[in-house]
């Protein structure tokens, strides 16, 4: 189980990075962490010619306060959340999120950006970061342009990423002194990817209420209109069923794992 | 190959190893530093946990080039390391190990655990060692070893961490500067693809032998109606190239006739690609206006093969100014790529394949007989073309909740 | 009891060198010249070999099944009447029957080289179609695996016992159960480094194996070499649980390239070949009929039984290790007049099955068990009470049961007694009717078994498979400075052997264990054995270590009584010291006479000197019977099936317990491996017989937080016919867990209805089941 023999770059800037992109005639992979794609090269799932690694790229490590939002580099770690040397703008969201992402060593070099790249519906990030309201910046020779997170997921392993563009950040709104979140995975084991995700941001000064479902196999599922989940006597299972049915989860039990992870992450986002 | 050089239980190495050599190998191979063990290479199991700039990291998945210059600490590093001292005298009177084989990984990730939480509590604890798989312990001894150690500490007030991380980005990055550098060009070596090997699929000699029965093991059926005479559509479905112009990552090899088409197809799913290689059998009823395209193909680089069904009715409606074309698209795939249990995940993935397939053969005949035929989506990871079928069919759902 | 001899908690000799990583595994071995081997594999689990090309580019690189024309196939016979015979090719020949089946074998610097070359080997392949459902598998019509065959039949087997004389019970009870095929994971793979000896002139061959001696048999078949021109080393082996009790394909081929190469050559099978191509085990499918009275006395029960093999008949235990098994030990530790089984090893296109840890008795105990638990549930009978009326009894012993065992020892009602109350059933009770504030079901379950170990020649005889273990043979041999070393041709993969046979040593002889060493693990150095398996190491190395060292300390009195003139018969050896009334002479100074003093012996001193190598059988050879009882408390969340452990609790009989430190840790870990077989672990196979797990993300391994720490209490009803009354109990904590959690879970349901039948007990699994019952609820009321 060793990787195919290929070609490996580390520039250390973004400019550099794009340049080697443009390499038509190589198949050119991109490598932050290595901590999903790696097990693939091992397996041969993933055979290029050029690793191009960005970790070394300062540009990509950069956390920079807006005032309305955070930007953290694509190359900022699960730990580095954890740890909070992210500053905390989602009360705690993220770090709470992160601690529970994989296993330790695996957080030590895992980075948001490759997560969210490397577009696995069970991932943790392409969830919450929906949940939060966070938009992906990507760049490429041309410029820039930015998309909500739960649109650069098209589909199982798919991120709307055109040829020659790198994710160079995440944008984080910061939320409000009142917002409470929830989060609630179903796993069958510590540190295996969910079976069902249940991700929620209320924030009622900023007027903004996000509730996902997660791990649905594809895109992750938003619900932005609190009365599709919440009648008269609170949260609806059965609406939250029918949500995901609309939103092609087909199967009757899958719905309703998904419906009950919600209603458990709005609960917890209650409690808090 | 290149060469790296990283500072191991604080002493400078060196070596030539190829970009592709893991930091666990760089290890083993290069310095015999033969306590960091492999045991998935996949980076779950945890045994090859070792200490990259005081964190623990997994080394069967970081590349020794990408830790250029790195402080790397092994098992063999920890000799005297007070917290790995009384780890290992912990792991002895709790029997905290049995074959031995995960243990250095155990004592590395335990060791974090220790500094970093001093105050876990057993299932804080569990939690934290949950990237340690043990196959013989049962987690007892190891639990019982790891919380005494913290207890113990406590006790006497042991000092927490001090030199806690404060860079951000991946452990063992940021060390070295830019690196361009190439393969290994050694005459010795084989070719670095070797010959990509030749492909049978050109005349694969199980594609003579398609069953009439081939049952795919997953089936998307799709109907959609078309404002076209049955006649029109049915010479469309006729023509096979303009079938396969449909399926995206598809092309022809020389001429189809109308009961066999060589040809391939090429996936994109993430990072990997995969191309199949194969022949297609085709046979029309036209009495029944049904008919099926039955193909199979191989994958020489992930050594995967895949068998597809295209199954296809047309119905008159709309007193046969329109037809209804129900369409049914399958496929078993076998080898390294079928060889995973999240089948949901390749279910989207060919769910996406074939929802672009169905929007091209509406888009063309749509555009009617003979005009001119581009597809709308060529490759399925051109994503957000694709992505646009699923939401027209969810737009009113859409407006509905997310307004 | 003395601190260091048999009963002592003796911290590990083992310890120190894994825990600085200095343990020497298979992979850990550096020679001079060595390279590295990946194989090509069959990517489909059935089809005709058309071709297995070699491009130019890598001639004298890559080999195939050509190059190894001489090489014999495995065969794996056993004397069963009707048994039909595999032959498993080194490389495949003519068709492969499972994915992963070896079909070109590749050499390089690096292993990443190697699997280049792989990866450039051209496969022409016909596909066939794939038999992957065992119950499919004998129906007519079915594709064959092995088409001369006419079936897909390895063997059936049958027992039958008065079964008319139960068909008038009032409570009849039918379930099908079964068992999902498992990987038994050791953490290590397995791996092999061959070279050729040429000052010995000996093919040397390191791999991590619990048999060296039986794998020296089959590579000799299989190579054309006597034996004494191989020498197999098992270094520190990470984890076997059966998976490296077993001769693979790998290894023969290793063996013929060292030869045909002449330099060092290794193969490291990675966690994907081990999942995909290797270590499988365990697929077992029950039709299981109980027939009862209406006070809970079982009248007999009725099964037949399917067990998966695979493709081929394993080198030496056999394509019928299990379902021939379960014909003789379904009816578990229970006394009842009535029985008939009928079981079928069935050939798939599958890895063949192989050994795990409980080797067919986890599956059986699930299926019976938990048709007890139906039954007790129809009748509303607690279980356990259930159990009681059915348990042979103390003063049965020793027990004959319908098929023949002979149950040496123990009070089985007694074991489940103190289980039973160790858990606060009423406790459980109340609070299940009461029921929990977060919609949980809680339930309580239990299970018991009793698990034949160590058995010998009389037994596997029957069998007639390649390996039948005889006396077990043991050197204990002391040194010139007073120091002892052990030889014992059995092979530790974890079960601390190093500690506990010195533990065994000193019991007998008194010399500390520090100065004690055991030598294991290496043809070329210790006595013939058919090695570690069905839980019989310390009854058979350690009854022969014993025997060994009581015969040193025969050896050692006669020196002693010389030293210390005295007549022999007052000698005796006691606590590293032979003692006689004119006082007392150390071992240390007899062995330094023997060795280097031997002018101060009489000319006529016995001389065997300090060193004996001795046979040890039991008195009886049939086995020792190890038995627990395991209860188990859990949680299951309705809603999304999951299922928390609450409480486990385990009462055992393993005989005396040499070290009871580590009988614990064996019990602790065989109920990891338990928990995983009844709630997580699953190969999955497509139907065209394609593997869907290939990594422990596919295949989940219970890790820190899926294993509780289980509370265990022990009960030592000695073992009449072993030294010290010792019983096998390597194996034991993996046998009840399935069978535990699956009655706590269909505990915890009854209220809905819902019964599972099927390990492992997923979310869902438990979900269906829940939905299933719900299903037939409403089809019910409206009915």
């Amino acid at each position: 189980m060793k990787p195919v023999r290929f070609d490996y770059e580390r520039p250390v800037e973004i400019g550099a990075a794009l340049a080697l992109m443009q390499d038509e005639g190589r198949v050119v992979k991109i490598i932050a962490g290595g901590q999903s794609l790696g097990p693939m090269l091992n397996m041969r799932l993933v055979q290029p010619e050029l690793l191009v690694d960005i970790t070394a790229i300062p540009a990509l490590k950069r956390i920079e306060d807006t005032g309305s939002d955070l930007i953290v580099g694509a190359c900022v770690t699960h730990a580095d959340f954890e740890d909070r040397r992210v500053p905390d703008v989602t009360a705690g969201a993220l770090a709470g999120v992160a601690r529970g992402i994989a296993y330790r060593a695996v957080r030590n070099r895992g980075t948001v950006g490759g997560s969210l790249t490397h577009a696995d519906p069970s991932a943790d990030w392409i969830s919450i970061l929906s949940a939060v309201g966070a938009r992906v910046i990507l760049r490429s020779a041309s410029g820039v342009r930015e998309v909500a997170v739960e649109d650069y997921m098209l589909g199982a392993l798919a991120a709307d990423l055109n040829p020659g563009e790198l994710l160079e950040a995440v944008r984080i709104p910061k939320c409000s002194a009142s917002a409470r979140w929830g989060y609630f995975k179903s796993c069958r084991k510590t540190g295996e990817f969910a079976h069902a995700i249940g991700a929620v941001l209320v924030d009622p000064d900023r007027g903004v209420f996000r509730a996902v479902m997660g791990a649905t196999e594809t895109r992750p599922i938003l619900v932005i209109d609190r009365a599709a989940l919440f009648g008269a006597s609170g949260f609806s299972t059965g609406a939250a069923e029918e949500v995901a049915q609309a939103a092609g989860m087909g199967d009757l039990l899958d719905r309703r794992t998904h419906a009950v992870a919600l209603r458990r992450a709005f609960e917890q986002a209650d409690a808090a | 190959m290149s060469m790296v050089s990283l500072t191991v239980n604080s002493r400078p190495l060196r070596a030539d190893v190829e970009p592709r050599t893991n930091l666990a190998d760089f290890l083993r191979d290069s310095h015999d530093l033969t306590g960091t063990h492999l045991g998935c290479e996949h980076g779950v199991c945890g045994a090859c946990t070792v200490i990259v700039d005081g964190e623990p990291v997994r080394s069967c998945i970081t590349y020794a080039v990408a830790c250029e210059n790195a402080q790397v600490t092994t098992i063999e590093g920890l000799n005297d390391d007070e917290v790995a001292g009384e780890l290992r005298a912990a792991f002895t009177r709790e029997h905290g190990l049995q074959c031995g084989y995960c243990t250095p990984g155990m004592i590395v990730s335990a060791r974090d655990v220790v500094l970093r939480m001093p105050d876990a509590s057993e299932h804080e604890i569990r939690v934290a060692m949950s990237g340690n798989l043990c196959r013989c312990t049962g987690y007892v001894g190891i639990v019982r070893a790891i919380r005494s150690v913290i207890v113990e500490r406590k006790a006497r007030g042991a000092a927490p961490r001090a030199d806690l991380r404060t860079a951000l980005g991946p452990v063992g990055s940021g060390h070295a500067g830019a690196f361009a550098g190439g393969a290994d060009k050694t005459a010795d070596a084989p070719p670095a693809r070797i010959a990509s090997p030749v492909s049978r699929a050109a005349t694969p000699r199980e594609t003579a032998k398609l069953d009439a029965d081939f049952v795919p093991q997953t089936s998307f059926p799709q109907s959609f109606v078309v404002a076209h005479p049955v006649d029109v559509v049915w010479d469309f479905f006729g023509r096979v190239d303009e079938v396969a112009a449909c399926l995206p990552g598809a092309s022809l090899v020389g001429t189809p006739t109308p009961e066999h088409v060589e040809g391939q197809i090429r996936v994109k799913v993430g990072p990997m690609v995969a191309e199949f290689q194969g022949v297609a059998d085709i046979s029309r009823d036209d009495a029944r206006h049904a008919g099926r395209i039955s193909g199979s193909g191989r994958d020489t680089r992930s050594n995967s093969a895949t068998r597809g069904l295209i199954g296809y009715t047309l119905t008159p409606v709309e007193d046969g100014r329109a037809t209804r074309v129900d369409v049914s698209i399958g496929y078993t795939l076998t080898g390294m790529l079928a060889q995973f249990g999240r089948s949901g995940l390749v279910q989207d993935i060919a769910g996406r394949l074939v929802s672009a397939f169905v929007q091209n053969l509406e888009a063309r005949l749509g555009q009617g007989e003979g005009a001119p035929a581009a597809p709308v989506v060529t490759e399925l990871n051109a994503g957000s073309l694709v992505y646009s079928v699923i939401v027209s069919r969810l737009k009113e759902l859409w407006r509905k909740i997310a307004g | 009891m003395t601190k260091q001899g048999v009963g002592a908690r003796l911290p590990r000799k083992e310890d120190d060198r894994f825990l600085r990583g200095r343990g020497q595994f298979v992979a850990d071995i550096r020679l001079p010249g060595l390279k590295d081997v990946a194989f090509v594999r069959s990517p489909l689990a059935h089809a005709r070999i058309h071709g297995v090309h070699i491009p130019d580019a890598c001639r004298g690189r890559a080999f195939n099944a050509t190059d190894l024309a001489g090489v014999k196939p495995i065969r794996a016979v056993t004397t069963l009447p009707g048994f039909k015979v595999s032959e498993q090719w080194p490389l495949a020949t003519d068709k492969v029957r499972q994915v992963g089946e070896l079909l070109a074998v590749c050499v390089g610097d690096t292993r990443a080289q190697a699997e280049d070359i792989a990866a450039a080997i051209e496969l022409d392949l016909e596909e066939l179609p794939a038999v992957h459902d065992m119950v499919k598998a004998r129906d007519p019509g079915s594709a064959l695996v092995h088409e001369h065959w006419g079936d897909n039949v390895f063997l059936e087997s049958f027992m039958e016992v008065d079964i008319e004389k139960a068909f008038d019970a009032p409570i009849k009870i039918t379930r099908t159960l079964s068992t999902a095929r498992q990987s038994m994971a050791p953490m290590e793979g397995r791996g092999t480094v061959a070279h050729w000896d040429h000052r010995k002139e000996q093919l040397v061959l390191h791999t991590g194996s619990q048999m060296p001696h039986i794998v020296r048999n089959g590579l000799a078949e299989c190579l054309g070499l006597n034996q004494e021109q191989i020498r197999i080393i098992s270094p520190d082996v990470g984890g076997g649980f059966g998976y490296k009790g077993i001769l693979l394909p790998e290894d023969i081929c290793l063996g013929w390239l060292a030869m045909r190469l002449g330099h060092p050559v290794r193969w490291i099978e990675d966690r994907r070949e081990s999942l995909t191509a290797g270590a499988n085990c365990r697929e077992h499918h029950y039709s299981i009929t109980a027939y009862a009275d209406r006070d809970g006395t079982l009248r007999g029960i009725d099964c037949e039984a399917i067990v998966d093999s695979g493709a081929y008949s394993s080198y030496p235990f056999s394509a019928c290790l299990e379902a021939a098994q379960v014909v003789s030990i379904l009816p578990g530790p229970y006394d009842f007049p009535a029985y008939r089984c009928r079981t079928w090893s069935v050939a798939t296109n599958k890895c063949p099955i192989l050994p795990y840890r409980g080797v067919a008795r986890t599956g059986v105990c699930f299926a019976l068990e938990l048709v007890l638990d139906a039954i007790a549930r129809e009748i509303g009978m607690e279980p356990h009470e259930l159990r009681l009326k059915n348990l042979v009894r103390p003063e049965q012993m020793p027990f004959d049961n319908i098929t023949k065992k002979h149950f040496d020892s123990g009070d089985y009602p007694q074991a489940l007694n103190r289980a039973i109350a160790m858990s606060r059933l009423d406790e459980v009770r109340a609070r299940q009717a009461q029921g929990e504030a977060d919609g949980r079901l809680i339930g309580i379950g239990h299970s018991i078994y009793c698990e034949q170990g160590a058995h010998g020649t009389s037994v596997y005889s029957g069998w007639g498979i390649p390996m039948v273990p005889g006396h077990e043979q043991a050197t204990a041999r002391m040194t010139p400075d007073g120091g002892l070393e052990l030889r014992v041709g059995v092979h530790s993969h974890g079960q601390s052997m190093e500690t506990t046979f010195a533990q065994v040593a000193h019991e007998v002889l008194g010399i500390d264990t520090a100065r004690i060493k055991l030598v294991h693990g290496d043809t070329e150095y210790t006595p013939y054995s058919t090695g570690s398996w069905g839980s019989r190491s310390m009854v058979m190395a350690g009854g022969a270590v014993a025997t060994a060292c009581k015969e040193v300390a025969r050896l050692a009195a006669r020196i002693g009584a010389h030293l210390l003139q005295a007549d022999l018969a007052e000698v005796v050896i006691k606590d590293g010291f032979a003692v006689a009334p004119s006082g007392q002479v150390s071992l240390q100074e007899i062995a330094h006479t023997w060795y280097r003093r031997p002018q101060d012996l009489p000319a006529g001193i016995d001389p065997h000197g300090l060193e004996s190598t001795i046979g040890y059988k039991p008195v009886r050879d049939t086995g020792t019977f190890s038995y627990a009882a395991h209860v188990v408390v859990v949680a299951v969340d309705p809603e999304l099936g999951d299922i928390e452990i609450l409480d486990y609790v385990i009462v055992e009989d393993g005989g005396k317990l040499v070290n009871p430190m580590v009988v614990d840790g064996q019990i602790y870990g065989g109920l990891a491996q338990g928990i995983g077989t009844a709630l997580y672990e699953e190969m999955q196979f497509d139907a065209s017989g394609q593997p869907l797990a290939s990594t422990f993300a596919d295949y989940l391994l219970p890790g820190p937080t899926e294993v509780p720490e289980p509370r265990l209490d022990h009960m030592e009803f000695l073992a009449p016919y072993t030294e010290f009354g010792v019983k096998g109990i390597g194996e034991g904590g993996a046998i009840a867990p399935p069978a535990a959690i699956g009655n706590a879970v269909n505990d915890a349901l009854k209220g809905i209805g819902a019964e599972l039948l099927h390990s492992p007990i997923t979310p869902r699994r438990v979900l269906e089941a829940i939905e299933a019952a719900k299903v037939a609820k409403l089809a019910g009321s409206v009915a």
